[in-house]
C-alpha cells in the first residue's frame, strides 16, 4: 500500500504518540513551562476537570509573551494565554486529518482523544514527519547526519 | 612509451548497458531518493548575528512569528537560536540574559544538510535526529536557507498523487 492510502485508511494511533503535559486553567506559566522543560515538549494541553481539553499553550506564544511583556507573564495563569479551542482529533480518526491540520491550518501539536473526548496523547509535525520516515526506511534511515559529504583530502598516495 | 591499443568500437561493451535504473513502486519514494534539498522549499530564511541580545533576538523571532532564526556571520551558520532554546534557556532566566549576546544561549553546531542531498536527508535530520529547523548550506559552506517540517510536508503533499 502507497503513503497516499496510508494516510487515508490508517487511523492517527498509528503515528507516534507522545505523553502530553497537562494543566489546569488556573496554574501559573511558571508551573506549566517547567514541566514542559521537564518533558521537553512544546506545549502544554489545558483539561477541565472530565479531562477534556480547552486550550492549548505553547512555546511560540511563550516568545510572544516574553517580547511583549517580559518575565512578568510568567507569573499570569495559562488560562490568560492559551488558544481556544484546542486542535483536536480522534485516535480513530485517517492520518490525513493531521496532514490537513499541519498544512492548511499551520498547527504543530494536535491532541489525541479517545472515544469519551478525553485527552489520550500527543501528536503533530513530528509523529507525522517519524511516519513518512517509517514508511521509507530504505531512503531515510540510511543517510548521512552531520559531518562534511567529503573528505577535504583526498584518499590515498 | 607503451603503445596502448586503440579500442575497435565494435568490440566496445559498454559496462552500464544491462544497468537498470532503479524503479520506485511510490512517487514519494522517488522523490526522496532522485530529488534534491533544493527541491524542498528553504527560503525565506530569518537570520541575525552572533552579537544580537538574547532580548532582540526573541522580539525578532515574535515579530517575524517564526520559530528558528539562523546565527550567522560573513554568510557562515554559527548556530540556530529557536522557540525551544527560548523555553529551555531563556524563560525562567529572561531577567538574567536578556541583554547577553545571543551566542551565549544558541544552539551551537547545529546538524545541517547541503543543498545537494538527497531530499531524504532532511526527512533524516528531523526523524532520527529530532531536530525541527535544519539548516541548508551550500557546498562551499555559505547558508542559504532552512527547512522546517512545514515545508517538508509541503513537499511531501505535492508529491502525493492527486485522488
Amino acid at each position: 500500500m502507497g503513503l497516499q492510502q496510508n494516510l487515508h485508511d490508517e487511523p492517527v494511533s498509528k503515528l507516534a504518540i507522545r505523553e502530553p503535559v497537562l494543566a489546569v486553567a488556573q496554574e501559573s506559566l511558571r508551573e506549566v513551562i517547567g514541566r514542559m522543560r521537564e518533558k521537553r515538549l512544546g506545549c502544554a494541553i489545558v483539561i477541565d476537570d472530565d479531562r477534556k481539553p480547552i486550550g492549548i499553550f505553547t512555546e511560540s506564544v511563550l516568545t510572544q509573551l516574553l517580547s511583549q511583556q517580559g518575565a512578568l507573564a510568567l507569573e499570569e495563569p495559562v488560562e490568560q494565554h492559551m488558544a481556544s479551542p484546542c486542535p483536536c482529533v480522534k485516535a480513530t480518526d485517517p492520518i490525513m486529518l493531521v496532514v490537513e491540520a499541519m498544512q492548511l491550518k499551520n498547527i504543530r501539536f494536535i491532541c489525541v482523544l479517545d472515544e469519551a473526548g478525553c485527552v489520550s496523547g500527543l501528536t503533530g509535525q513530528k509523529g507525522m514527519i517519524e511516519f513518512v520516515a517509517d514508511h521509507f526506511p530504505d531512503q531515510v534511515m540510511v543517510q548521512r547526519i552531520g559531518g562534511k559529504p567529503y573528505p577535504n583530502t583526498r584518499e590515498g598516495a | 612509451m607503451v603503445d596502448t591499443p586503440t579500442p575497435d568500437p565494435e568490440e566496445f561493451q559498454d559496462p552500464l548497458e544491462n544497468y537498470d535504473p532503479k524503479t520506485y513502486d511510490d512517487p514519494l519514494e522517488e522523490a526522496l531518493a532522485e530529488e534534491t534539498v533544493e527541491q524542498i522549499r528553504h527560503e525565506p530564511m530569518a537570520t541575525i548575528s552572533p552579537d544580537t541580545t538574547v532580548q532582540a533576538a526573541v522580539e525578532q523571532l515574535a515579530g517575524l512569528h517564526v520559530a528558528c532564526l539562523l546565527v550567522e556571520e560573513d554568510g557562515q551558520l554559527l548556530g540556530v537560536f529557536s522557540d525551544r532554546d527560548v523555553l529551555d534557556k531563556v524563560a525562567f532566566e529572561f531577567d538574567k540574559v536578556k541583554d547577553e549576546p545571543v551566542r551565549s544561549v544558541m544552539t551551537d553546531d547545529p546538524i545541517y544538510v547541503y543543498d545537494t542531498d538527497s531530499s531524504a536527508a532532511a526527512f533524516s535530520v528531523m526523524a532520527v535526529a529530532g531536530f525541527r529547523h535544519v539548516p541548508v548550506l551550500d557546498l562551499q559552506q555559505k547558508l542559504v536557507g532552512i527547512v522546517s517540517p512545514q515545508r517538508v510536508t509541503e513537499f511531501v503533499q505535492q508529491r502525493l498523487p492527486t485522488a
